[in-house]
């Protein structure tokens, strides 16, 4: 209903009431023979109070949770209208005449009219609560008993209508029976009060036995010959009727809730428990869905240690290996702050986690400040009466401990100690999940570092291969893992001359990648500087020497290519000879030299030495790393040279990419399924030796 | 993946290591290990003898890199023996026998030291 149609309502009601209030004024003074008037005043009545039903039901409350709330109110409103209609019956100046039972005076009948009508509502909202309380768990027949007592007791008021005179007395002495019969049966419906919280149902016997108590003073009251009876008689019978059934139907019903609760108040708690144990198990499942928030999930934990043990307080440490030896941290902490646990925790003499931890077990003190072990807390001015201490153990290792206080000695019982234990294995295999998916999303993080890092990689290898008519290259590298050691470059030293060098880290992965890249700029640098492959391998191991680890080196080959005449200067740091296939031959080129980073300057420049070669049109040149000749096959074996040198001379007149194209399939298939165990390198340089026109060597688009 | 032992026993003012299988970076530890022990022991006349070694990397041979250093300043030495071809290449080849001594048994190897102890 909108608030204009019940202030609508409510005076339609007041307008109504003053109508039969200036008939009854009228009716005092003169006599009205008349029945129809008294008949259409009924029916104003009747009016009136259904518009004062409406409105109240407007106000009725639903739900488990407001069925005390609504027998409270009920209370209120019941002991009001009683507290009203004595207070009016003691005013001077009013009373009915012996006789007719008639107002003295007018002011009577307006009292009599206000009294009606406060014990009228009262029982209306009777009537409401007692059908809210009824209805709650429905049943079947649980409306149609309630329904058949509402119509009984609106055939009851009917039948008492003056208008029937005594003509139907029988019929409404019937119904009369009938409905107190339906009272009876409608009494039993007392479901609602299971559902109670303790505190309720202490509430509940209260306002039940109060209820009760007005009730029976109502019903007796208007059964015996009162001002109340008086007063409502005259206003309206059937009202009278309504008013003493519904009274009648409160006392029984309210009986019927005193009793009932009386009979519920000893398991009270145990039900309860059970409630919260069972939203608690429930609430389990919320510890699964968490795990993705570490700190959600221990304050959950804590909360619902609170929740299912009734403790005070509780928080939850976490074990963890440090250099210093095992340690507990508080990871979350509910109603107790981190000073006060650290004085329950650790006792000189004894500490709860000390033993928790060395035990494994669960430990349980029902008085601490009696206790022999806890003794030295009493005083302390902690809310800690009893303490309990659940381990959470994985797979037989300690991994936190779970704790509850309660301020009250004896606190907890093995109930609890059981409800804890059981929510300790969850709790563990909750903590054990997010610590996993922790791991998890670390190692996919490190994933895509790494492939970041093998993206960066390739950027520093050329994806340009010199083009130009006097050769034709092609260069492939793959590293075994993410990242590798291998590398390969091209110099354009001028016009006329190309430099080509591949290189090859000690080792694999992330650190020979880092040298990798090192290693790029020490070669793009010097190759600036000077135009020997000698005295470049030279200087390059002098900066390598000072800055590799001990353990670490780089093995290299530099080849400076003259474009015009086919003349090629090579020398080599400790790395696989080039193969060469030419015409007549195939050599493999294998000038002395120590590999970067092993020795100090002098002997490396004595030991390595450089080569000179002139290529022919036709000639086929491969460079590569150790991971073409030493791929193994199934059994063991390696590719070696001779199958490299065997292969490149049957394949020497195709195109360089296709050369090295055949070769690395050729690879490919001798390593079987399980593929090439370390970085693999080849650059293929084709020699067509035509001169370059115009004298210029320029970068083509000839990509990998 | 083929396993990778170090046997180490002692001979007259040297110590012998004898290495088997494949020695790569996953077993360069083992190696390493072995080399840490002998030094920590100040034993810094080693022989390694690789009769039996079938695979070398360069993981591998960057164990050799790292002690070697300081075992000649303890006026010791690694020498290495028994090398099979295919070893000795991979030794040859990124220029090994100019920084190691390379005997083809260990009986040279040994006579060597002896004759260094003296003069030393």
């Amino acid at each position: 209903m909108s608030r204009i149609k019940k202030a609508a309502t409510l005076i339609a009601s007041g307008v109504l009431l003053l109508f039969v209030f200036m008939y009854d004024v009228v009716r005092l003074t003169v006599e009205l023979g008349d029945a129809g008037f008294l008949f259409l005043r009924e029916l104003l009545v009747v009016a009136v109070m259904v518009g004062a039903f409406l409105l109240m039901r407007e106000y009725a409350r639903k739900g488990i949770g407001a069925a005390i709330k609504e027998t409270g109110r009920l209370l209120i409103v019941v002991v009001a209208s009683l507290v009203v209609a004595a207070g009016m019956g003691m005013l001077p100046g009013i009373g009915f005449s012996e006789g007719t039972s008639m107002p003295q005076n007018s002011v009577t009948a307006f009292f009599s009219l206000v009294v009606s009508m406060v014990v009228g509502t009262a029982s209306i909202q009777t009537i409401l609560t007692i059908k809210e309380l009824v209805y709650h768990k429905r049943k079947r027949g649980t409306r149609r008993n309630f329904l058949t007592y509402v119509v009984l007791l609106l055939a009851t008021a009917g039948f008492s209508l003056p208008v029937f005179a005594n003509d139907l007395a029988i019929l409404g002495t019937t119904t009369f029976i009938l409905a107190v019969l339906m009272i009876v049966v409608n009494s039993f419906r007392q479901n609602w009060i299971v559902f109670l919280s303790r505190r309720e149902k202490i509430y509940c016997i209260i306002y039940s036995a109060l209820l009760f108590g007005a009730f029976l003073a109502l019903s007796l009251v208007l059964s015996n010959r009162t001002f109340l009876q008086k007063a409502i008689l005259f206003f309206s019978v059937p009202l009278e009727r309504f008013v003493l059934l519904n009274s009648m139907y409160g006392a029984v019903y309210f009986g019927m809730a005193f009793i009932t609760t009386l009979f519920h108040l000893p398991t009270a708690e145990a039900y309860e428990r059970k409630q919260s144990e069972l939203s608690s198990l429930h609430n389990l499942g919320r510890l699964v869905t968490q795990v993705f928030d570490f700190n959600d999930l221990v304050r959950t934990v804590t909360h619902m240690t609170r929740e299912v043990s009734g403790a005070r307080s509780a928080w939850l440490e976490l074990i963890r290996q440090d250099p210093n030896g095992t340690r507990a941290d508080i990871v979350s902490a509910n109603n107790i702050d981190e000073g006060e646990i650290r004085i329950v925790m650790e006792g000189t003499e004894f500490s709860p986690r000390q033993f928790v931890m060395e035990s494994k077990k669960a430990l349980m003190i029902d008085d601490v400040g009696a206790d022999r072990r806890t003794r030295h807390l009493k005083g302390r001015g902690l809310p800690v009466g009893s303490l309990l201490s659940v381990p959470l153990v994985s797979h037989g290792s300690l991994i936190g401990i779970l704790n509850a206080t309660k301020e009250i000695s004896y606190g907890f019982d093995q109930d609890d100690s059981d409800v804890l234990t059981t929510l300790a294995d969850h709790v563990t295999i909750a903590i054990e999940n997010a610590r996993l998916i922790e791991q998890s999303l670390e190692r996919e993080r490190l994933k895509q570092e790494l492939m970041v890092a093998r993206e960066m990689q390739k950027r520093l290898l050329p994806d340009r291969f010199p083009a130009n008519p006097a050769m034709d290259v092609s260069a492939h590298s793959e590293p075994s893992l993410e990242v590798g050691g291998d590398y390969f470059d091209f110099v354009h030293l001028d016009e006329e001359t190309v430099g080509i060098v591949v290189g090859d880290v000690s080792g694999k992965g992330v650190s020979a990648a880092f040298y990798m890249a090192e290693v790029k700029g020490i070669f793009q640098s010097l190759s600036k500087m000077t135009r020997s492959p000698r005295e470049l391998l030279i200087r390059a191991n002098q900066t390598l020497r000072e800055n590799l680890e001990r353990k670490a080196f780089i093995s290299a080959v530099y080849a400076v290519f003259e474009l015009g005449t086919g003349r090629v200067v090579l020398a080599r740091a400790g790395h696989c000879p080039m193969v060469l296939v030419s015409r007549e031959s195939n050599r493999l080129i294998r000038p002395n030299g120590l590999g970067l980073g092993l020795t100090d300057g002098e002997l490396f420049e004595q030991s390595t030495e450089e080569t000179v070669l002139t290529l022919k049109e036709g000639d086929v040149c491969l460079f590569y790393t150790d991971g073409i000749t030493e791929a193994r096959n199934g059994e063991g074996r390696e590719f070696g040279y001779d199958r490299l040198v065997e292969l490149a001379t049957e394949v020497k007149d195709l195109p360089a990419v296709e050369i090295q194209n055949r070769i690395l399939s050729e690879i490919g298939a001798y390593c079987g399924r399980s593929g090439p165990e370390d970085d693999l390198t080849l650059v293929v340089v084709k020699w067509l030796g035509k001169r370059p026109k115009d004298s210029k060597a320029h970068q083509g688009d000839h990509h990998e | 993946m083929s396993e990778f032992k170090v046997n180490h026993r002692d001979g007259e003012g040297f110590s012998v290591l004898e290495l088997k299988g494949y020695l790569d970076a996953h077993t360069a530890p083992d190696l390493e290990t072995t080399f840490q022990k002998l030094l920590t022991d100040k034993k810094f006349n080693i022989i390694v003898n690789c009769k039996d070694l079938t695979y070398i990397s360069s993981a591998g041979l960057g164990v050799f890199m790292a002690y070697i250093e300081d075992v000649r300043k303890n006026r010791g030495d690694i020498k290495l023996t028994n090398m099979s071809p295919k070893v000795y290449n991979v030794f040859d080849l990124l220029g090994f026998p100019v920084l190691y001594e390379i005997y083809k048994d260990e009986q040279e190897a040994a006579t060597k030291f002896r004759q260094q102890l003296k003069k030393g």
